[in-house]
């Protein structure tokens, strides 16, 4: 079986265990909106437009609570999972990419469905032609921290303090995916280029694509 | 032991030159005396990169070649790293305050990226600490200091991509833009601080060597109960 198709087998396992639980849209990204909801009550009367620090929050909220969304299937995998997909032969890589491919599409409609809860909670004065733009930024951010977190996880996995752990390695890690996607819309409105941020997400990704495929035998021994 | 001892004698002596060096430098017309915070603040931070980028090589030939001593010089120079990254992030607030009039500014993308840095290597020492194994321990940290590293580059670069309060490079390659007795002084605080960083990190991979020998010999019983040495049991 190639390696592609070990990865969609993989994503597929994945998002049906998601399909049967439902964690990610039916309990954090509820849990997300009241996020947001709290910090536009708790904006200071001083803050003349709370619209203007919308897209901040936005991202900050995504990001945090979208580590909940890409840990959630390292944090719950089994010792007797991780052994018999070895005893099957499943190449790590395919599971790093698979695994990593499956929280980038939950974290994906995740992050879509929270911009527009963002919008509609701080109706933010968004730049003329913004959907575009925010949408590739939001799908750049969203595979970065899923293959962020899918290193993470396995880094972290049987730890006693594995969820703290784990967020703690991944928020600081997550810093060049925030202000890459945040500038995109910050640049727009300011009628600066993008594809300088633009190319910081890609550089990213690319670059834990590369560390996680290069690095999944070693994280695949590391973690038993 | 005894090598880390010179070594820090000389640490010592090069950084009272240094420091002799930094004071008698011409001060920049608007920072006034403050100026030598620079020949602190600089010579940390570049210390920090390279301590952080040691830990990255160390990781890498861990996983490579799974020999102890390259985790042992991953974990020192991350510690060590950590170290002179506070000391210059803190020698940067002094200066700031009395420069800037602000000692830290959150739109500052340098200030800002700087102090990610050292979460994500207070993570990477974390994540040691929670790891009893050692070939556990050495394994996952080996992938978190490999992968780590992606912060270094863009905390260098930070000042380039955004204009924000922080200023750019004044030593690059199309030439410098301090007076030659500055970048004289500030050369001769690099190598001072480079000979105390290679000081602490011999000294911290030698308690390294000692803690893992010392792991070695109470591993079976845990730390309550200690095999019987060899010399104990030719006394009885």
């Amino acid at each position: 079986m190639s390696l592609w198709k070990q990865s969609t087998e993989v994503m597929r396992v994945d998002l049906v265990v998601e399909q049967r639980i439902g964690d990610t849209f039916r309990i954090v990204l509820p849990f997300a909106v009241v996020a947001l909801m709290i910090f536009s009550l708790a904006t200071p009367a001083s803050v003349s437009d709370v619209g203007d620090v919308g897209t901040a929050v936005f991202w900050g909220i995504a990001i945090l609570y979208g580590m909940q969304v890409a840990l959630r299937t390292s944090m719950s995998e089994t010792e007797q999972r991780k052994d018999i997909a070895i005893l099957l032969g499943l190449d790590p890589a395919a599971r790093f990419l698979g695994r990593s491919m499956a929280a980038a599409l939950l974290l994906t409609g995740f992050m879509a469905v929270l911009f527009v809860a963002m919008v509609i909670l701080f109706s933010p004065d968004l730049p003329g032609g913004w959907a575009w733009p925010t949408g590739l930024a939001i799908l750049l951010a969203a595979v970065g921290l899923a293959m962020l977190a899918t290193l993470a996880g396995e880094v972290a996995s049987g730890l006693r303090n594995r969820s703290a752990l784990a967020s703690l390695l991944i928020a600081p890690l997550a810093i060049p995916l925030v202000i890459g996607a945040s500038q995109v819309l910050e640049s727009m409105a300011g009628d600066d280029g993008i594809l300088i941020w633009i190319l910081l997400l890609i550089t990213t990704d690319l670059a834990l694509l590369v560390a996680g495929v290069g690095l999944s035998r070693p994280l695949e021994e590391a973690s038993r | 032991m005894r090598r880390v001892q010179i070594m820090l004698l000389i640490a010592a002596l090069a950084l009272t030159g240094g420091g002799y060096l930094a004071l008698t430098a011409p001060l920049d017309d608007l920072q006034g005396e403050f100026t030598a915070m620079l020949y602190i603040h600089v010579p940390t931070l570049w210390l920090a990169f390279l301590a952080f980028g040691i830990t990255a090589l160390g990781s890498i030939m861990y996983l490579i070649g799974k020999k102890p001593r390259w985790d042992r010089a991953a974990e020192a120079s991350a510690e060590i790293g950590v170290l002179f990254a506070v000391v210059g992030v803190f020698t940067g607030m002094v200066w700031g305050q009395a420069v800037w009039g602000q000692a830290w500014d959150w739109g500052d993308a340098r200030l800002a990226t700087t102090a990610v840095m050292i979460f994500v290597y207070i993570g990477y020492l974390a994540l040691r600490r929670a790891i009893p194994d050692p070939d556990v321990r050495a394994r996952r940290s080996a992938i978190l200091g490999t992968i780590a590293v992606i912060q270094v580059p863009l905390v260098y670069f930070s000042v380039n991509l955004f204009r924000t309060l922080h200023q750019t490079q004044s030593i690059r390659p199309d030439g410098s833009t301090m007076d030659p007795a500055m970048v004289v002084a500030l050369v001769v605080n690099v190598v001072a601080f480079t000979i105390l960083f290679a000081a602490l990190f011999m000294g911290r991979t030698y308690v390294a060597r000692l803690e893992a020998a010392r792991a070695t010999e109470t591993a079976p019983a845990g730390e309550s109960v200690s095999p019987p040495r060899l010399k104990e049991i030719e006394d009885v």
